[in-house]
């Protein structure tokens, strides 16, 4: 799935998208981007893996949890941008 | 005209914002319009001096001001309304130039003006205690108003500062659930940068001996291959950062120590991504990250000291046990590594196979124990004999047990005797009751013995012992290992290894 369609796939995938792209130095597990967003935590889940493998975000595996942060691509991150502002 | 600038406080603006959109004084509104009869309705926030109020332009009109032909003679009447009730802070009544009149209700909470509420054209014979109501309905909006704003307040300055502690505990978690230096220090780079949003993260271990800080892991987003440089202590930012133990800070750098009890390295942070300078806020977050990373590191390098204890321990016991009979207890490199590579087929963890590896070192180490005429006893051995061979498992356990940090390979070595079907020593344990590790030497192990000439018997050639093994899957030895030895073996490196080792230069019979 491309990024444009992706971001807007739902209001959660919007935003969990518009959270990293306002906090871009962020880097936090499911369930914290979860509270943040106030999302229901398996939907958050769901929605990350997808972001992740778009490649809006960027997923940190350790043995106990994932991290996930924002995509340090410009040109995303832009296009992101965009999308937010419509 | 003249322009007056209109210094207003930034609080004033938006809780006259508030007010004016709270839905009760909208309420309020459609309830004067019932007692008051039609009439004109506008907020003026409060600006000192107040007398610049005056002058602004986009002050409304009400509609006598409109059609009149000197609205701004009107204008002043209401103004001076506002100046008035400034300075006393109550309720004041004008009547404007065409005759009409009006009200002007200071927004007021405590000694703070935020605002004038205007209301012109007001009936002549408005009761006086409405003004009353009208008082104490503003002061609750002003006070729904200003918590509302105390509210968003606390939301703008705690919501950033919740973010970045969670971000500091998830990058604690991430990069506390590795104690592998090798693996940790490129973790920690990288999640370096992405929290601190730079292109070059750089860490430098302290050489103490040397004076120099070595480098240990850089990523570089925008070059393939990262340049590691040593840096002498006290020069360069990283270098100034260790021998000062404070941060040292550039617009396109910020070296930041890791202090323990003393300083043993330092983590660098180049060229932002947006290309500002580093601030204070990125040197704050720096020194977090640094203090959790030192913990890692520190842990990582605890752990790497305790391993080699470890293996020194092994080695130790080792040297002991071959100067008293080379060759007797320890085991052939082949056997270590066909049992490594075993638990490899097997998907055992990097650490399960160091296990494996340090009681497949020192598992026939209990025969230390059985004396020397028996295992040097070329005939068959009686029924004491191999009941004193029986007990090896036994003793190697009880040897090794007071080394804490061996304490998981004891029930490899202890069981490693133990038969699948239940009919092994010491303990007759059966299936999976056995420890993999333990099933797994039973195999390697009797496929070495089978091999290996002995003072009583020939070897066999390597495909009879594999029958043999075959044979006895789910019998004597796991068909589960068995299947994964019998991919091992069939490797031809494995075979070459095995000829070598077992028969020399002389040709295997395979």
């Amino acid at each position: 799935m491309d990024i444009e369609k992706l971001v807007c796939k739902s209001p959660l995938h919007r935003s969990i998208v518009r959270f990293f792209h306002e906090n871009q130095s962020s880097l936090d597990t499911p369930r914290g981007i979860a509270t943040w967003v106030r999302g229901d935590y398996t939907h958050v889940k769901h929605a990350l893996t997808e972001l992740a493998k778009a490649g809006v975000l960027e997923a940190h595996e350790a043995s106990s949890t994932i991290g996930y942060s924002y995509t340090r691509d410009p040109k995303i991150i832009k296009r992101v941008e965009t999308l937010l502002n419509k | 005209m003249s322009v007056y600038k209109v210094n207003r406080n930034n609080d004033t603006e938006k809780i006259i914002e508030i007010v004016k959109t709270n839905p009760s004084f909208e309420k309020m509104k459609v309830l004067l319009g019932r007692l008051m009869g039609e009439f004109c309705y506008f907020v003026i926030p409060h600006a000192d001096p107040i007398s610049s109020i005056v002058h602004e332009a986009n002050i409304p009109e009400c509609r006598e001001c409109h059609i009149s032909e000197s609205p701004s003679i009107c204008k002043s009447e209401m103004m001076a309304a506002v100046l008035r009730a400034s300075e006393k802070r109550v309720l004041q009544q004008f009547i404007c130039n065409q005759g009409q009149k009006g009200i002007v209700h200071p927004i007021v909470q405590g000694d703070r003006i935020y605002g004038y509420l205007v209301v012109c054209s007001v009936k002549e014979d408005v009761p006086a205690d409405l003004f009353d109501i009208f008082t104490a309905f503003t002061s609750t909006i002003l006070e729904a108003a200003q918590k509302e704003l105390e509210l968003k307040k606390l939301y703008e300055t705690i919501r950033p500062r919740a973010i970045a502690l969670s971000t500091v505990h998830t990058l604690h978690r991430l990069i506390s659930s590795t104690l592998d230096l090798s693996e940790l220090l490129p973790r920690v780079a990288r999640l370096t940068l992405q929290v601190m949003r730079a292109n070059r993260c750089s860490i430098k271990l302290v050489d103490s001996k040397k004076k120099t800080l070595l480098p240990k892991a850089t990523v570089d987003l925008r070059a393939k291959i990262a340049k590691l440089k040593k840096v002498e202590i006290g020069k360069w930012a990283p270098g100034k950062a260790v021998k000062y133990g404070r941060p040292i800070r550039g617009e396109s750098y910020l070296a930041t120590p890791l202090i323990d009890e003393d300083t043993i390295g330092v983590i660098t942070v180049y060229d932002r991504t947006d290309s500002k300078p580093f601030t204070n806020f990125d040197e704050e977050i720096m020194k977090t990250l640094c203090e959790q990373a030192v913990i890692a590191i520190k842990n990582a390098q605890l752990y790497k000291e305790q391993e080699r204890l470890t293996v020194g321990s092994i080695k130790s016991i080792a040297a002991i046990l071959e100067t008293k009979a080379p060759g007797t207890y320890l085991p052939k490199a082949s056997f270590l590594k066909l049992v490594r590579l075993v638990g490899v087929e097997l998907r055992l963890s990097e650490y399960e196979l160091k296990c494996l590896e340090y009681a497949s070192l020192l598992h026939d180490a209990g025969q230390i124990a059985v004396p020397d005429k028996v295992t040097k006893k070329r005939g068959t051995l009686t029924g004491k004999e191999y009941d004193l061979i029986k007990e090896h498992p036994k003793t190697a356990a009880a040897i090794l047990k007071p080394l804490k940090s061996l304490k998981n390979i004891v029930p490899i070595i202890l069981h490693h005797h133990e038969n699948f079907d239940g009919t092994g020593y010491p303990m007759r344990l059966k299936g999976n009751d056995i420890p993999l590790g333990a099933r797994i030497m039973g195999v390697v192990g009797a496929f070495e013995a089978m091999i290996t000439r002995k003072p009583y018997r020939k070897p066999l050639a390597i495909v009879a012992a594999l029958d043999e093994i075959r044979k006895n899957a789910g019998k004597q030895f796991d068909p589960l290992v068995v299947h994964a030895f019998l991919n091992v073996v069939k490797r031809k490196d494995i075979l070459k290894m095995l000829r070598k080792e077992i028969y020399g230069h002389r040709k295997a019979g395979v």
